[in-house]
């Protein structure tokens, strides 16, 4: 027929296009020398991997090299990579940069390996005991803590001489500021993890717990509704900023450097922002503790990374070496020098480093730390914060003199949540 | 044929029309871009000060640090490759759906539907696994391979559609009147099948180049990732701070190409109608 | 094909047709088995794995739990009020944003096509929207309209503190706009390819007799364009129906507006319950599948119509 030499030529085209292109992407020699351990880890912008990496690679003296491997910056992209390779068994994984809340779920699943003897001992020097929690499952150490994270009540100073220390006083303080003069509260609440961050800190602070086991709901009535109602009152009053419902730590300092807060609650990272990005709010800026909710001291919220070493890893005890030289303490100082992260060591507080960074709230974050409430441990973590998230977001729904409702929805959800049962 | 001023009037509005609803959007991507840090926020249209900074951080490093560079050439190049085979390969089946009788047309047709209707999300997973074990992981084949699987079914069906409607007599009347099956085929043939084939062109193009979740799952390294995967790997100032400004820079710079792609083939796309070749 | 009619009026039939036809068949196998085995090979496994997986109780975080339960799974997804709700939204959101897509589609093509100036110009413009990195495209939308961000609550009739994904239908809106601004390029490109293969003469005849413009558009344009507009339809409508990235990247979800593939995510990926995840696909397959069924069916998309003329 007549095309078909054209056809076929056409065809062969094809196949060797396929061809060329798949040698095109082989390459790439295997290295002879020290062996490479990879490092999974979000990339820190100023460039503290980077530095603890070529350090610790330089102090094991030829016997390794640490490989740093980019993770997505999303805390939930970076977990998806994560359980895709170690659900596999991916062999080329020796050493994970662990957000806090992903210890007992990898620990369950067996993805992760123990820490003992001198090993778990040097990890957990001096570090805040709040911090070992968040690295621990079942009373054993899954990871080296690296570093930690807290949220403290960010007020103007100009506007607000005598920071509040209830959530209700702030509440009170931006309604008599009014919405157009600063009077909003900034916080984080769009329906993810740093909004589960915020419920969990408020229902600690109130005096109870979420799990007090990994299969337990606690949830006592009481304080939990109380909790509840400061959310309801926050998210129904004048001082809840227009988008509170896709509020998140970004938006939040944007809002608090716009000069549209008075008051934030956020992160250590909020003042360095605020420096750069809008001097003259930063020169008004203050730090305080963060809110209480009743009478119970507050329990201001916990984050951080921790270094795991993977179960898979064909070179364990170099890992173990590499992993804690990488959350050592001079590791933690390069990040709390180059990234403004905190240190999860507590001796490191009354250093100059630590002191350059916070400058004249070190003490604040220090005992912040201490006081911190963790988010509840369990394997099904991810099942009891989509459940979490589902029931209060967005929060203006919460009637906050009304809170039993509410609270009877938490609670079933949540049971069925660590059940892992049904549909989230 | 003249056209009077009133067409023209006419014409000038629908126009404007079509550009404004398809580029108001992009025009605000590219004022994100061009604000600095501290006006992102601020809630105009415009900027108020125009900076570059987002896109020299873009390229910032040459090609091994720039977090963008190798990126932009793999996205390129696997969309180019994707295209070329996907469309050489549609094109034949499409060709013997149309032309030829056989058993087994409608399974093919309706398979082809079926693949493209299932949720790629759970097919990341087992992917995953299948190109580990077979080497194909984090490579080009290796995204090239899921793009023209899912791309396979759009471009049959577009150039089935296509192709049904050719005179496929003409080629006969061509050579009653003495051209040779070859120059039938290219001067009668390929110029009524252009405006499918280019179409099917543009349309697998840009699959191959928005596609984030095979992207993001299939690849570990600057090696393989294309561009809409690298965006995940973008930082702001602190692991808070969102990279909103390089982001919008990123998608700005990454339009150029398909820009370019789409001028050239939106012409070939009405090539076949002034070829003369339609009915006689 | 031979390149020449018989030369006989009668040609020995049954022998010479049968011949004809099996190497006809062998090449046809031949022109699709490229295409057929890049499709098969990829998605045979996957496929195959999800609905077994869908058939077990699976949770990664819990390998040593795993078990075979048959339909539970699917009992489950379709017992749950969630996964209702998120099928009325993925509903509402594909109805709305295809017939918006279709209208200003077909406007579109018909500037594309009939323009007497500027067309590559406005060719190229349109479709630069259907390039656009998706994930992006969405979030400079929720960036727009962002209360603390955006411009649009600076424009003239919408009030400043309008939080546009603080409420269900303001969400809807958005979503709804972000997708039709992003996909009718598709259905503008389809259209006009179908529109350039009608014969001009057909419109002159028409006018002779008489016919009006819309006449025109409805007797002959719409007719001639079905092919077209059946594959353009099909296909959105199945793209439509598994909106993910638009709604992810605008609201997560939250407000009520889950869509079924995040709902699909969610279980997948969040819960690592792969078995109540694969479940989840399997079912937004076969709601797909129904689909086009009714679109085969229904509305007579003959696209695997044989030979043109016969």
């Amino acid at each position: 027929m007549t095309s078909r030499p054209a056809i076929k030529a056409l065809a062969c085209l094809g196949a060797s296009v396929l061809v060329v292109a798949g040698l095109a992407a082989c390459g790439g020699s295997s290295e002879s020398g020290p062996r490479q351990l990879t490092f999974f880890v979000a990339i820190q912008p100023g460039g503290t991997i980077e530095e603890t990496a070529a350090r610790c690679t330089e102090e094991s003296h030829g016997r390794y090299e640490v490989k740093p491997e980019l993770l997505p910056n999303d805390a939930s992209q970076a977990r998806e990579q994560l359980v895709r390779r170690l659900g596999a068994k991916d062999s080329s994984i020796d050493v994970i940069g662990l957000d806090v809340i992903l210890t007992s779920e990898f620990a369950n699943a067996g993805w992760i390996e123990k820490w003992s003897g001198a090993e778990k001992r040097e990890a957990t020097e001096k570090v805040f005991p709040s911090v070992i929690e968040t690295a621990s499952f079942e009373g054993d150490l899954y990871a080296a803590p690296f570093n930690t994270n807290t949220q403290l009540l960010w007020y103007r100073k100009d506007l607000v001489p005598n920071p509040p220390a209830t959530w209700d006083e702030t509440i009170a303080a931006a309604e008599k500021l009014g919405r157009a003069d600063g009077g909003t509260i900034q916080v984080q609440a769009e329906r993810y993890e740093g909004f589960s961050v915020w419920a969990n800190a408020l229902i600690e602070s109130a005096g109870t717990e979420i799990l007090s086991g990994p299969e337990k709901v606690d949830l006592q009535q009481q304080p939990t509704e109380e909790a509840l109602a400061v959310m309801g009152r926050l998210a129904n009053s004048s001082a809840a900023p227009a988008n509170l419902s896709t509020s998140n730590e970004d938006t939040a300092r944007l809002g608090f450097e716009a000069g549209e807060s008075a008051f934030m609650t956020n992160y250590t990272f909020a003042y360095a922002s605020a420096s750069e990005e809008a001097p003259d709010i930063a020169k008004n800026m203050g730090a305080a503790p963060f809110p209480r909710v009743n009478s119970h001291p507050a329990k201001p919220p916990l984050g951080g990374f921790n270094l795991a070493v993977s179960a898979y890893s064909k070179n364990k005890d170099l890992a173990f070496e590499a992993a804690a030289c990488l959350a050592g303490e001079k590791s933690q100082l390069t990040a709390v020098e180059l990234d403004g992260l905190p240190p999860s060591r507590s001796d490191l507080y009354s250093g100059k480093d630590v002191k350059k960074a916070y400058p004249g709230f070190a003490g604040l974050v220090k005992k912040s730390i201490e006081a911190a409430g963790p988010r509840p441990t369990s394997p099904a973590y991810q099942d009891v914060t989509s459940a979490l998230q589902r029931t209060l977001h967005p929060p203006d729904k919460i009637d906050p003199d009304d809170t039993e409702p509410i609270y009877d929805e938490l609670k079933s959800n949540l049971e069925a949540a660590v059940k892992r049962e049904g549909l989230l | 044929m003249k056209h009077g001023s009133r067409e023209y009037a006419l014409w000038s509005i629908a126009i404007a029309a079509v550009l404004v609803f398809a580029l108001i959007p992009v025009l605000w991507l590219i004022s994100i871009s061009l604000k600095p840090p501290s006006e992102i926020t601020d809630q105009r249209f415009l900027p108020q000060s125009v900076s570059l900074d987002n896109y020299k951080s873009l390229f910032e490093g040459g090609f091994d640090e720039s977090p963008f560079i190798h990126p932009l050439i793999n996205s390129i190049v696997i969309a180019l490759i994707t295209t070329v085979i996907a469309i050489t390969l549609a094109s034949l089946t499409a060709y013997a759906i149309a032309r030829l009788e056989f058993p087994g047309k409608r399974l093919i047709l309706a398979g082809a539907l079926a693949i493209a209707m299932f949720p790629p999300i759970s097919t990341v997973g087992p992917l995953f696994d299948m190109w580990r074990a077979l080497g194909l992981y984090d490579t080009y084949p290796g995204l090239i391979i899921p793009y023209l699987t899912f791309s396979l079914p759009l471009a049959i069906y577009v150039l089935v559609a296509f192709f049904r409607e050719i005179p496929w007599d003409l080629e006969q009347a061509a050579a009653v009147d003495g051209a040779t099956p070859f120059q039938a085929f290219r001067k009668v043939i390929l110029p009524l099948a252009a405006p499918g084939v280019f179409t099917a062109a543009i349309l697998v193009f840009i699959f191959a180049w928005n596609d984030f979740v095979f992207a993001i799952s299939l690849t570990s390294s600057d090696a393989s990732r294309t561009v809409p995967a690298s965006l995940a790997f973008f930082t702001g100032e602190s692991t808070f701070t969102a990279p909103t400004g390089s982001i919008a820079a990123a998608a700005v710079v990454v339009t150029i190409p398909i820009i370019v792609f789409v001028l050239i083939f939106q012409r070939r796309i009405v090539a076949g109608l002034t070829a003369g070749a339609v009915k006689g | 094909m031979e390149a020449s009619a018989p030369a006989h009026p009668n040609p020995p039939a049954a022998a010479a047709a049968g011949q004809r036809s099996r190497s006809e068949r062998r090449l046809a196998w031949l022109l699709c088995a490229p295409a057929v085995i890049a499709m098969l090979a990829v998605t045979a496994y996957p496929i195959g794995y999800a609905v077994v997986l869908s058939l077990q109780k699976l949770d990664l975080r819990f390998p040593d739990q795993s078990e075979f339960i048959g339909l539970s799974n699917y009992g489950t997804v379709l017992s749950s009020e969630l996964w209702w709700t998120d099928v009325f939204n993925t509903v509402f959101i594909m109805l709305i944003s295809v017939a918006i897509e279709l209208v200003l589609g077909m406007a579109i093509a018909l500037v594309m096509h009939r323009a007497i100036f500027g067309r590559g110009v406005i060719r190229t413009s349109v479709l630069i929207p259907y390039g656009i990195i998706t994930v992006v495209a969405a979030f400079a939308w929720q960036f727009a309209f962002a209360p603390d961000s955006g411009f649009v609550n600076n424009l003239p009739l919408i009030s400043d503190e309008m939080d546009w994904f603080g409420g269900r239908f303001s969400s809807f809106a958005v979503i709804i706009r972000a997708e039709v601004w992003k996909t009718t390029p598709f259905m503008a490109l389809l259209l006009l390819a179908g529109l350039v293969t009608i014969d001009g003469q057909l419109y002159e005849a028409a006018k002779v007799d008489g016919a009006s413009a819309w006449q025109r558009f409805t007797r002959i344009t719409l007719p001639l364009m079905k092919p077209a507009i059946l594959v353009a339809l099909l296909f959105r409508t199945l793209d439509a129906f598994r909106v993910f990235d638009t709604i992810f990247i605008m609201t997560r979800g939250a407000q009520d507006t889950e869509s079924v593939s995040i709902l699909g995510y969610n279980q997948l990926i969040s819960r690592l319950n792969l078995g109540l995840g694969s479940a989840v696909s399997v079912l937004i397959f076969v709601c797909v599948f129904l689909i086009a069924f009714v679109f085969v069916k229904g509305f007579g998309a003959r696209v695997q119509e044989g030979r043109p003329g016969g």
